[in-house]
């Protein structure tokens, strides 16, 4: 308790205030972010969540072993069962070949159904939200079965042996997007399906297991569990797979968030190791009394560990309240920006932020203190005699491996981490080496100037070891801030440019050819603008290689079974990436035409990266397609990734052009319709009735939210971090503080005036700010092209501007901090200064 | 009991050898007073370190209470200044962020002294301070500083006690206040006192001087006063 005791001393003598406020603030930084992030992250992962009406979805062939449902009650996870299938019902004479969907009362489990009792309203008035499904008895249906039955809400319509009421409009399934269905939907209770009698033996379906639970923990353990659990007939959708275009703009919000955190940890590092950098060295007097006192070396070592240890023990709790409170004030900020309310953290950013604090302190502060208790004791007598410090190579490399692993463990991602240690590192060497020229000629240069300039220019030289180790300061923290500034912008930008305003957020589909001409003419009598027209014929794929493709196959992937959009280009898509294989312009074409042979082609095909592993095809196999009866086929030759983020077409199978014109096509496109032109779409499914209109105005409303609440999400985050640069400066500037502010006071003792004074300082500081400022700038561009090419997947681009704002908020904000800082020296009497060091 | 037998310093520079001390002889009893004078950059302090165990010599032996220090590694010289020796030093040393009390006693409870705060109290009442207990050093005069230093160094009862200038940084008036106070204190707890001065007149106080010009002892240490005069 006696180091306690001495800590608190300490403290009180003010020499531990930067030291502690370094270390309580890197906590808090850490912590907020941490907690922020968590709590966004969350609300994200629930967002997307609701995409899938769960938090993971099992989608099977076939109904799943008792066991798993067991496995989650024991473990307290809420489940769903959800089948569906294609099944005619009737009313009257008339029948319509419908989409089912059968759902547990409970379903969904995350999100909500969107219903109403008007047919066709889009007046979000008449549109309610709810959490579960149709009672027993009950159905409720897409508007369009309404007119296609000629029935009205309140009647009942017949599946298999039972009747079901319509009492319900279904305007939006949350998880609407993963389903690919042609007929009308039907959405009817699980408890009706045994009395409808229509799921025999053999019965096409698919079974979903919808599965959520708020504790996250007995969660993932049941996941790993399930896992091991599937075969071939299950595969696991998770709310990122389930919608491709938001998980992309997630992920990058999620790096994002990682890269802020990770650059918050790196600062906290650096201000500590100032600060522990100032610490030891003020307390090299202290160490040298105690040891002419006959304590031994290795007593002062063990006062200090104690007191380190304690100092990080209550540094790091103070910081883990001030990053709670932080994180609060921050979302009280942000709460209109935030309108959804965020779920609650786990204990991941309190655990983060302890150990910050203790790592930190044992990376940065313990090596920084480690020679004093080889100080000798003689330094009380003679001035000159300090030990020396562990060398700075040793220092730094064990500050290096301290932040590098928590970097590691906080964003769980070699990319970043690497890029940030290469980033800081290059710049802290380039600081070094070019710091020092730069000083040198600032000297040289300053010779010839008025004797302001030339005093400041020469103390920074003699300084130079504390210039240096400033300079590497700032650099790295303006470096830091400007990676977070470009980064988020060119997201940002990046997310605007791909959702702007006019994306095409509905899809016309199996428009037939002599359809066209008339759809046309409704789209352009609008003033409405398609995305050009795609022809495409529908078929199956029926042999693989010759044979026949199995029941197995068929269970394991509804490609197999069911028809596919075949489609045809010359040019590659925009956004399309070929990943194997080729693609039209480096194979031979007329080759592939050569090769028909009795009225059967073969034609190259490209598919899609991931489905075609999931197909299990490999270049070079042959798949038999039909098509309407007519049988042809094609070389897998190639595969392309897709880009989901913009809302254009995607095509699973490519072909040449020239191959596929003879089957009978049909014609698709997508287009913009603003909210008050949205009746055209009921103009079109009457005029014409096998068109089907894929409207994706809400999906794409849903991920503009989301897109926004993302960015605001960065920008807090770039505040945050922004005010830890600041922090690192203080720390910076406080270094050689004592030692200024003895110089300005002997010099005001002289009477030096106070403009010569605080020039000096003004001189000083702005000129290791401009040093600092155009390294950072070098090591951002560096650390930016790193970022850009390696995590965040956007094209390279060079920024001019950072070597103009660099140097110049470099030398603005360090000059005046500094000058801040000494206005001290010329506001107090010159002995009540002195006195005070 | 002080015995130093041939000692000298040499250091190496970037300009070759240089020999600080050259051969130092004397002897000082128990009890008794010597003054080391001499101009700045005779070697005064760099002896005084080394008679305090502080600094090792080149040569020769230093003796303090019957021990040997020029025999002992580190640890062993630094458990000597814990049980026998003190220091008042020019520049004062207080520790800032600890009150007048505080200071005195920080050694005494790095020590395990219980009583650390009551033995404090009492010396600083005895060098005139008891109304100061819980000032901070920056609230304090020099010659006040000083005062708490003297008393740290008292309270811990050293047997022998070193002082290195310390009246170097303050007035005349309050050096003397201060040269007052070691002299009767050391006269009431018999302690051994070894004084770095340059004030000739202190040095007359002193029942030895040793006089030093660039390293070397110019005159034997010899008693400049009767020692009679102490048991007085
Ligand atoms: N370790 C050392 N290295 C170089 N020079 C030294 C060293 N120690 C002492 N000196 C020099 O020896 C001389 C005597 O120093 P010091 O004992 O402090 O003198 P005094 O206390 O009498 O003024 C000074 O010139 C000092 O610079
Ligand atoms: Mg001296």
């Amino acid at each position: 308790m006696f180091s306690l005791k001495m800590l608190i001393r300490t403290w009180r003598g003010g020499e531990l205030g930067l030291i502690l406020w370094s270390l309580i603030l890197a906590v808090a930084v850490v912590t907020s972010v941490s907690l922020l992030a968590e709590r966004i992250e969350r609300a994200l992962t629930q967002e997307s969540s609701s995409f899938l009406a769960a938090d993971l979805v099992v989608r099977s062939s076939k109904e799943a072993p008792s066991a798993w449902l067991e496995e989650a009650l024991s473990k307290n996870i809420e489940t769903a069962k959800i089948m569906s299938f294609s099944s005619i019902v009737f009313f009257g004479d008339d029948l319509h070949l419908a989409s089912i969907k059968a759902v547990q009362p409970n379903y969904p489990l995350r999100g909500s159904i969107k219903r109403s009792t008007t047919p066709f309203s889009r007046d979000p008035a008449l549109i309610e939200a709810v959490s579960y499904g149709p009672e027993k008895g009950n159905v409720w249906v897409d508007a369009r079965l309404l007119p296609l039955l000629d029935i009205s809400l309140g009647d009942s319509i017949d599946l298999g042996d039972t009747s079901l009421k319509v009492t319900q409009i279904l305007v939006e399934e949350p998880d609407g997007s993963s389903y690919s269905f042609v007929g009308a939907r039907v959405l009817m209770n699980y408890a009706d399906i045994p009395d409808s009698g229509v799921i025999q033996p053999g019965s096409r379906v698919t079974y979903r297991y919808l599965m959520a639970s708020d504790d996250q923990a007995a969660f993932e353990s049941y996941v790993i569990w399930l896992k091991s659990q599937l075969d071939i007939h299950d595969r696991l959708i998770t709310p990122d797979e389930a919608q491709a275009s938001i998980a992309n703009t997630m992920d990058k919000g999620r790096r994002f968030l990682l890269l802020a955190g990770s650059i918050g940890v790196v600062l906290a590092g650096i201000a500590l190791a100032l600060a522990s950098h100032h610490f030891a060295s003020g307390q090299t007097k202290q160490v040298a009394l105690l040891k002419s006192w006959g304590i031994s070396a290795r007593r002062v070592r063990f006062l200090y560990a104690q007191q380190s240890l304690w100092m990080g023990l209550l540094g790091s709790l103070a910081g883990l309240l001030v990053g709670y409170a932080f994180h609060h004030i921050l979302l009280f900020v942000v709460s209109e920006w935030l309108p959804i309310t965020l779920p609650s953290a786990g204990s991941r950013p309190w655990v983060i932020g302890l150990a910050t604090g203790l790592i930190c302190l044992a990376g940065f502060t313990l090596p920084a203190l480690w020679h004093l208790p080889a100080q000798s004791p003689l330094a009380v007598l003679r001035q000159d005699i300090v030990s020396k410090p562990v060398n700075s190579l040793v220092r730094g490399g064990l500050g290096v491996v301290a932040i590098a692993g928590l970097l590691l463990w906080y964003s769980n991602n070699i990319a970043v981490s690497m890029a940030i240690l290469a980033g800081f590192g290059l710049t802290a060497i380039a600081s070094v080496v070019a710091g020092l020229v730069l000083l040198r000629l600032g000297m040289q240069y300053g010779q010839r100037l008025g004797s302001v300039w030339r005093l400041a220019l020469a103390n920074l030289w003699r300084r130079k070891t504390q210039s240096l180790i400033q300079i590497v300061g700032f650099s790295g923290a303006i470096a830091l801030l400007m990676i977070m500034v470009i980064v988020r912008t060119s997201l940002i930008d990046q997310w605007r440019f791909q959702l702007a305003d006019d994306a095409p957020n509905h899809f016309l589909v199996n428009v037939a050819p002599f359809e066209l001409d008339g759809v046309r003419n409704l789209v352009t009598d609008n003033d409405l603008n398609t995305a050009g027209w795609y022809a495409m014929v529908r078929g199956r794929m029926t042999e693989i290689n010759g044979k026949p493709i199995t029941d197995v196959q068929k269970d394991s992937h509804e490609s197999f079974r069911r028809e596919l959009n075949l489609s045809w280009t010359t040019v590659l898509p925009e956004g399309n990436k070929v990943t194997k294989g080729q693609w039209w312009d480096t194979i031979d074409l007329d080759e592939f035409s050569a090769q028909s042979t009795a009225g059967e082609i073969i034609a190259p095909v490209s598919l899609e990266d991931e489905l075609a592993g999931e197909l299990g095809l490999v270049l070079g196999d042959r798949i038999t397609f039909s098509v309407g009866g007519l049988r042809f086929e094609a070389e897998m030759v190639g595969t392309r990734s897709l880009n989901w983020d913009n809302m254009t077409p995607n095509f699973y199978f490519l072909f040449p052009e020239g191959l596929l014109e003879e089957y009978p096509r049909t014609s698709m496109t997508s287009l913009y319709i603003p909210p008050e032109k949205k009746l055209l779409v009921n103009d079109i499914l009457r005029q014409f009735p096998t068109v089907q209109v894929i409207e994706l105005d809400k999906i794409i409303d849903r991920i503009r939210t989301i897109v926004s609440q993302v960015s605001r999400g960065l920008e807090v985050m770039t505040l945050l971090i922004l005010g830890c640069g600041v922090l690192v400066m203080f720390a910076a500037v406080s270094l050689s503080m004592t030692e200024r502010l003895q110089e300005s006071a002997i010099l005001r003792t002289l009477g030096s005036s106070r403009r010569l004074i605080l020039g000096i300082q003004l001189i000083e500081f702005s000129g290791l700010g401009l040093m600092a400022g155009l390294l950072a700038s070098a090591g951002a561009e560096l650390s930016v092209a790193m970022l850009q090419h390696f995590m965040f997947d956007l094209p390279l681009s060079l920024h001019p501007w950072l070597w103009v704002v660099g140097p110049l908020s470099g030398a603005l904000l360090v000059g005046s901090l500094g000058v801040a800082y000494s206005r001290k020296a010329v506001v107090q009497p010159p002995l009540e200064v002195l006195r005070a060091l | 009991m002080i015995e130093v037998k041939n000692v000298c310093k040499q250091v190496s520079t970037t300009e070759g050898e240089l020999q600080i001390l050259d051969d130092i002889n004397l002897f000082v009893a128990d009890g008794e007073t010597i003054a080391i004078v001499g101009p700045s950059g005779s070697g005064k302090s760099t002896l005084l370190g080394i008679l305090a165990g502080l600094d090792t010599p080149s040569c020769g032996s230093v003796v303090l209470n019957g021990q040997d220090i020029t025999q002992m590694d580190e640890e062993g010289r630094a458990s000597v200044r814990a049980h026998n020796v003190g220091f008042v030093f020019q520049s004062f040393h207080l520790l800032p962020g600890l009150t007048a009390l505080e200071n005195v006693a920080l050694p005494l409870e790095l020590n395990g002294d219980r009583e650390a705060l009551k033995t404090a109290r009492n010396y600083l009442e005895r060098v005139g301070l008891a109304h100061r207990v819980t000032h901070y050093p920056r609230q304090l005069s020099g010659g006040e500083q000083q005062r708490v230093a003297v008393a740290r160094a008292f309270a811990c009862k050293p047997t022998i006690l070193f002082a290195d200038e310390p009246t170097g940084n303050l007035d005349t008036g309050t050096g003397e206040i201060i040269n007052n106070l070691l002299f009767d204190l050391n006269r009431e707890e018999g302690t051994t006192l070894v004084l770095v001065t340059h004030e000739m007149n202190l040095a007359a106080r002193c029942n030895t001087t040793l006089q030093l010009q660039a390293g070397r002892q110019m005159t034997p240490a010899e008693n400049s006063k009767d020692t009679t005069e102490k048991e007085n």
